[in-house]
């Protein structure tokens, strides 16, 4: 890897983070319940993101600074499994299972949708 | 439960105290830091009695903006309780001092007594009173942790719930404690609070007072409104009826609302203190904030708290409410739909209150 490649997974990755950062604040600040929206939607757009890279065929130095540097932050698993393990702690179970199927199936289907998106255009 | 050794100046026991509750948020600054830690400076600076500051599981102030340790983004900013007892003067005086320095929260002053020897509980005029242990969580008591021993004894006794809260930075007899990271902690700041009958009360203290060197303890005055699903005798309307005397002096009265519960009391199959947070926030509170215990019970259940290798919480949870004595009947029906089947709820009077903008 080049360093600007390195320099440009560090610029796209802080970049994302703090995207990441203002879009779950605002979801979750609009939809404060018991279910973590915040993340989801991070996740769920992050998914259609990645599908679509994959779907218009980025390759090489642009693809490890967009998928690698800016999805990989953008995207969070840690926080969806933290978020459902506090769900557990709250004794919301129904809740805890919804977040784990809704953001494999709905995470399938981004990624699928993002794809086709990419390969359309 | 006792402090380190004493070296602050205390009101006598018996005598007449004056405790002070400040609810902010973890992120509000002063002068180049936190506010929380300038409170505390301003409590050991005063030499309270005792100070803790406590950190809210979730909770809303008057701007409305959720916050909540479940979510992340939304965990940056929880909701802060500073409390301290001491002589009426010295509290006074920290009231004032405080809103100079904090451009937000709320502020309240209540009226407390110290238990001790010369004072009974038996003498309050009131049928319920709120009782307040405080002592260090380290701290042993007849052989076991000194907040599971006071718990115990209160629950043998027949006092309707009490809660262990434990403090993140304190004050005891005038002098510091914080929770450090890596620290043997055996002066981590920690409360118990216990709501019941005066006379049941009285007997625990008496045991506790018995048993060990006694410790430093409040009495407040306060009503139970509904019990596990029982609404209380009707002459206790609310608000309580002594709620309507107006208070010379600044401030405005009002009334503190407490629902005691657990992680596990449910409302409509959602976790209570979530359904009561929601809901008080949806109909436009000026604020509500929900601390979690480590220790305690409600009710007729027996004390409990979190197991090894169970997901789900098992602990306490205390909701707090403040507002004006006939704004606070609002909240009072919507904590009173919630806890139709479970939780204690408990009203008192607060003689002065500032809301800081």
């Amino acid at each position: 890897m080049s360093a600007a490649t390195w320099i440009g997974v560090a610029l796209a990755g802080g970049l994302a983070a703090l995207t990441r950062f203002a879009l779950d604040a605002a979801v979750s600040e609009r939809f404060a319940g018991a279910f973590p929206t915040g993340t989801l939607a991070v996740n769920l757009s992050g998914a259609v993101a990645l599908g679509f890279v994959a779907g218009v065929a980025l390759h090489g130095a642009a693809l490890t600074i967009v998928a690698g540097g800016g999805l990989g932050s953008y995207t969070t698993f840690s926080t969806w499994m933290f978020e459902s393990q506090r769900l557990g702690e709250a004794g919301a179970a129904r809740t805890l299972w919804l977040n784990i199927a809704l953001s494999l199936a709905a995470g399938l289907a981004a990624v699928t949708f993002g794809h086709w998106l990419g390969g359309v255009l | 439960m006792s402090g380190p050794e004493a070296a602050g100046s205390g009101p006598a026991p018996g005598g007449d105290a004056l405790k002070l509750c400040f609810y902010f948020g973890e992120h509000d600054r002063h002068g180049g830091r936190y506010l929380s830690e300038a409170v505390l400076d301003l409590f050991e600076r005063r030499r309270l009695a005792a100070g803790v500051l406590l950190r809210g599981a979730e909770g809303f102030g008057a701007a409305q903006l959720l916050q909540t340790d479940r979510l992340l983004s939304l965990s940056e900013d929880l909701p802060l309780v500073a409390l301290a007892v001491g002589e009426p003067g010295a509290v006074s005086a920290t009231a004032d001092e405080l809103r100079g320095i904090a451009d937000g929260g709320l502020i309240t002053l209540e009226r407390a007594r110290l238990a001790g020897a010369e004072h009974r509980p038996g003498d309050e005029p009131h049928e319920e009173v709120k009782l307040t242990v405080y002592g260090g969580r380290g701290a042993r008591r007849r052989g076991r942790p000194a907040h599971v021993d006071v718990v115990d004894t209160l629950h043998r006794h027949g006092v309707a719930g009490a809660t262990v809260l434990v403090g993140v930075d304190g004050v005891a007899s005038g002098r510091r404690l914080r929770a450090r990271f890596f620290a043997v902690n055996g002066w981590v700041p920690a409360m118990v609070v216990a709501v019941g009958e005066r006379e049941r009360v009285a007997a625990a203290v008496a045991e506790l007072e018995a048993g060990g060197e006694p410790p430093l303890a409040t009495l407040e005055a306060v009503t139970v409104l509904r019990r596990d699903g029982t609404a209380l005798p009707p002459s206790r309307g609310f608000p309580p009826a002594e709620a309507g005397e107006g208070e010379p002096g600044d401030g405005e009265w009002g009334t503190k609302l407490m629902v005691y519960c657990s992680e596990r009391s449910e409302h409509d199959g959602q976790p209570l203190y979530l359904e009561l947070i929601r809901r008080l926030r949806a109909e436009g509170a000026p604020g509500a904030t929900a601390l979690r215990g480590v220790w305690g019970y409600h009710g007729d259940h027996a004390p409990h708290g979190d197991r090894l290798l169970s997901l789900r919480r098992h602990v306490p949870i205390v909701v707090t409410v403040v507002d004006g004595a006939r704004a606070s009947r609002r909240w009072f029906e919507a904590a009173a739909e919630i806890t139709a089947e479970t939780g204690l709820v408990t009203a008192e009077r607060v003689p002065r209150m500032f809301t800081l903008e």
